[in-house]
């Protein structure tokens, strides 16, 4: 308990009375600020004077490296220094004189409470201080290297836009605030992180995103109580619904337009300063097979891609299983000349078809890992070792039967398709080869059983997680399982888009018809 | 909570034990029996032989056949006696067909089928054979042509039997089901071996006519056509001997769609008398000498004399079934049991002795549908 209060103590010990505020005495101001950031170098503190009028004597307080410092010097101490300040203005009312008429800067408050100059200085911003003033000029000066905008590693297109979101959480703003020009936009930011004090901020579309789930969203984050958040995987973690299910309820995306498309179905997206991901809820099942690409190509190519990744998840989790339970309890279950095919390649083969499966599986998984770490270069040489060295070799060597490799590559290549339903494919597919070595098919059957029961309890802010998935009528299965037409796709999704159901009124096929 | 968690896994463990398949075993540690022939033992009510696949590893796949004989007092007997010569329980569920030598099918084949039907690991969809050797294992021996393993091909020849129609192809559990019906009798397939240049193969051709479930008979390939003819189960083949024009050689006339329709006619006391009326699309497969196709008169005829050899060989045969061994293998009783059951439980009990006197009205109607992909035969120059 001691303990405990003395960590308290001294998590205090380095922030700033609330009521304090600034004295009239520059040096004794400049004093403070010395003291608060002792032992930090980068605290730079410029004195300067005007040589017309030598009761100006200013100083400037900022974070190097934080500001743009051809801003600070052309606009604010060239200014000042070198301008007439003895003619120009009156020097009765030297700050207001200079906030008003010379400092050029888009934004400039006056402030007398010492916390919130703290807080400018670290944010970025700079302090002007004159002598014989309580109060300071705050000079918004941000200006710090960051990411150009880039193609995102992780959502690589090939019919669609190319930006992506960088580590800045205005410039993430920006790109979603290009894409949706209306002022029914709403940016509501709020400060999580009792040491980072991230920026996070709730985006949503006023009209079209459910309030219900707006307030939720907004008691979710105000219930957060954490020292940092690093990156916006912290918050999603901390607001999701079902916290131990191995499928994602809180969707993420590094795509503006993704991003975008989902605040125009009525979702609402969350931006963390510090991270290209930007989250969106509520989250469902049939989110991890679009790819914004959908949108984009012939809707037909795009159906069919889409019921590529929806067979390729199921393919994935469940084809490892059901082989180990065909090849180990139901061989007649067999063609007689694949039954054939498959004991021949497992003549001499010391291990059981389980205990290569499990292997094989954890083999392909261990050079995923390896290679995702790896820089380029060396992530090449771990190809090599995995195609070469445990593909071929292993065969060769009798240690693994070639059909066992034959499907860790396509249950592998598979589960590659849906990148978001990764993690859980991975989990459950281990599950159900568990199952399948102790049960057979029985077992998958058991453990998909499960995995449904579990799909279909698991809700995310309280829209059912396997929404759409189970209804091809009305426009429920317009954007689920294939992707309609724009032009027949009048309607936003069930729920989600309740607020304000009809997206467009088209409701002609586009072109005209020869006579 | 705590007792629900309790009663979950309670469930979850008995689902395991009550329900779960017990028995994980490897692929390469089976014996796969790829057929079976039975035969009577020299010491031994039976002498089991089964083809075993052997499958070798390596880089090409090989599988060979290898035979092994074992005698017991039943089959069941001479079935585990294998275990003393393998090591291993043999493996049935890729068993293609049984072959039962003449010997055991004449005292009756129920002692061999029903083991075979009744256990779990053996499955009834299996071919049924009777081999025309002198023992059932000849059938077995030697090299196959086109399969190393020799059952595999003859189930092969079955399945591609619809094309040639010169046997039927009877399974496991139709044998039993239309053993348990009244009104019809069984055929199964005979197979004997052909000799040509010292090679010997396995020839399905022709049936053998069981009465319950003791061989009576035999009937050679072409009567099997008319037997399919009027069982309405003829998906292919061709006709042709006796088909000709103009006294010269035959002409190939392939099936390609044929419909048999029975219809029992009821007349006073009891008299029945059966319509069989046979439809036939036969296409023009080949032909000997040079006639013009287009010709109407010359392709009536031809029709019509297709018409007069169909109902002359399936009244032949018929007739033969009937007088010499006197047992409905065309599904008569089965007919008349369906669309009329009144009166066949007035008259079902004697049923064979009605079908010794049955008369069948043939009629057949044969569309000739094509000549080939050419409609000319080759003009021979001057």
């Amino acid at each position: 308990m001691i303990r405990k209060k003395n960590i308290l103590d001294q998590n205090k010990n380095n922030t700033v009375e609330e009521d304090h505020i600034l004295v009239k005495s520059l040096e004794a101001n400049i004093e403070m600020f010395k003291n608060l950031f002792r032992d930090d170098e980068m605290l730079i503190i410029r004195k300067f004077q005007n040589k017309y009028l030598p009761t100006a004597k200013c100083c400037l307080i900022y974070l190097a490296g934080m500001v743009n410092n051809d801003l600070l010097n052309e606009n604010v101490i060239q200014p000042i220094l070198q301008n007439n300040l003895s003619e120009e203005i009156q020097t009765n009312h030297l700050l207001e004189e200079l906030q008003y008429k010379i400092i050029v800067s888009n934004n400039v408050e006056m402030v007398n409470r010492f916390d919130e100059l703290v807080a400018t200085v670290i944010s970025g911003d700079t302090i002007l201080l004159l002598e014989g003033n309580d109060n300071a000029l705050m000079i918004s000066s941000k200006g710090w290297p960051s990411r150009s905008i880039d193609e995102p590693e992780s959502a690589k297109v090939v019919r669609g836009p190319r930006e992506g979101f960088t580590e800045s959480i205005v410039t993430n703003l920006t790109l979603i605030r290009r894409k949706i020009n209306t002022p029914d936009l709403k940016l509501k930011f709020r400060e999580i992180g009792e040491r980072t004090h991230t920026k996070v901020c709730i985006c949503y579309l006023e009209g079209l995103a459910l309030e219900e789930i707006l307030a939720e969203l907004e008691k979710r984050l105000d219930a957060i109580k954490i020292d940092a958040i690093l990156d916006s995987g912290y918050i999603q973690e901390l607001i999701r619904d079902a916290p131990f299910s191995p499928y994602e309820t809180v969707g993420y995306s590094e795509r503006p337009d993704v991003i975008a498309g989902k605040l125009l179905e009525g979702r609402i997206a969350v931006v963390v300063d510090g991270s290209p991901f930007v989250l969106t809820v509520p989250f469902v099942l049939a989110e991890s097979f679009q790819s914004d690409e959908d949108y984009y190509n012939n809707f037909i190519f795009a159906s069919f891609n889409r019921l590529l990744r929806m067979v390729g998840v199921f393919v994935a989790t469940g084809l490892p299983a059901v082989y180990l339970a065909i090849v180990t309890f139901h061989q007649e279950m067999l063609p007689t000349p694949l039954l054939i095919s498959i004991s021949s390649a497992r003549q001499g083969v010391p291990f059981p078809s389980a205990f290569a499966l499990f292997f094989m599986l954890l083999v392909f998984d261990i050079i995923r890992e390896a290679a995702t770490r790896m820089p380029t270069p060396i992530g090449q040489a771990v190809n090599i070792v995995g195609t070469l060295v445990l593909g071929q070799a292993i065969v060769e060597a009798k240690i693994v039967s070639a059909p066992v490799i034959i499907i860790t590559a396509i249950s592998g290549i598979m589960k590659l398709l849906s990148p978001t339903a990764l993690g859980s494919v991975i989990v459950l597919r281990l599950f159900f080869l568990l199952l399948a070595s102790v049960l057979g098919i029985y077992g998958y059957i058991f453990g998909m059983i499960l995995a449904t029961l579990h799909l279909m309890n698991v809700r995310s802010f309280g829209v059912p997680f396997m929404l759409g998935l189970s209804s091809v009528k009305n426009h429920n299965g317009q954007d689920i399982w294939i992707r309609s037409p724009w032009w027949s796709m009048t309607l936003r999704p069930k729920i989600i888009g309740a607020r304000n159901l009809v997206r467009h009124s088209m409701k002609k096929t586009p072109g005209s018809k020869p006579k | 909570m705590k007792k629900f968690l309790l009663l979950t896994i309670f469930l979850f463990i008995n689902v395991m034990i009550l329900a779960g398949c017990w028995n994980y075993k490897e692929i390469e540690k089976l014996t796969i029996v790829a057929g079976v022939a039975i035969d009577k033992g020299e010491n031994n009510p039976f002498r089991v032989t089964v083809e075993i696949v052997q499958i070798s590893g390596g880089k090409e796949t090989k599988a060979t056949s290898k035979l092994l004989t074992m005698e017991g007092k039943t089959i069941f007997d001479a079935v585990r006696n294998a275990i003393s010569l393998t090591g291993k329980k043999l493996y049935w569920s890729h068993t293609k067909l049984v072959i039962i030598s003449k010997d055991i099918a004449e005292n009756g084949i129920l002692r061999v089928i029903d083991w075979y039907n009744r256990d779990a690991e053996t499955r009834s969809d299996v071919y049924l054979l009777i081999s025309k050797e002198k023992t059932a294992r000849e059938i077995l021996e030697g090299k196959g042509v086109t399969d190393e393993i020799k059952s595999f091909e003859i189930a092969d020849t079955l399945k591609n039997e619809k094309s040639l129609s010169k046997a039927p192809t009877t399974e496991l559990w139709k044998f039993i089901n239309d053993l348990e019906s009244p009104g019809i009798s069984n055929v199964v397939p005979t197979v004997n071996i052909s000799t040509s240049e010292n090679i010997s193969t396995p020839q399905v051709m022709g049936l053998a006519i069981f009465k319950k479930a003791t061989l009576i008979g035999f009937l050679n390939g072409r009567e099997s056509k008319s037997v399919l003819f009027v069982k309405d189960e003829l998906k292919g083949g061709l006709i042709l001997d006796g088909v000709q024009v103009n006294n010269s050689q035959p002409v190939s006339l392939e099936i390609f769609k044929s419909k048999t329709k029975m219809e029992p006619i009821v007349k006073a006391n009891h008299n029945i008398e059966f319509n069989v009326n046979i439809n036939t699309t036969v296409s023009l497969e080949e032909i000997p000498t040079s006639m013009n196709l287009t010709d109407e008169i010359k392709l009536k005829k031809l029709t019509s004399r297709t018409e007069e050899v169909i109902k002359k060989r399936v009244g032949d045969c018929i007739k033969k079934v009937q007088s010499k061994y006197g047992v409905d293998i065309f599904g008569f009783g089965e007919n008349l049991r369906e669309n009329n059951p009144r009166i066949w439980n007035q008259i079902g009990n004697n049923w064979d002795d009605k079908f010794k006197e049955l008369k069948v009205n043939v009629k057949v109607k044969v569309k000739i549908k094509g000549s080939g992909i050419f409609s000319q035969s080759i003009k021979m120059g001057d």
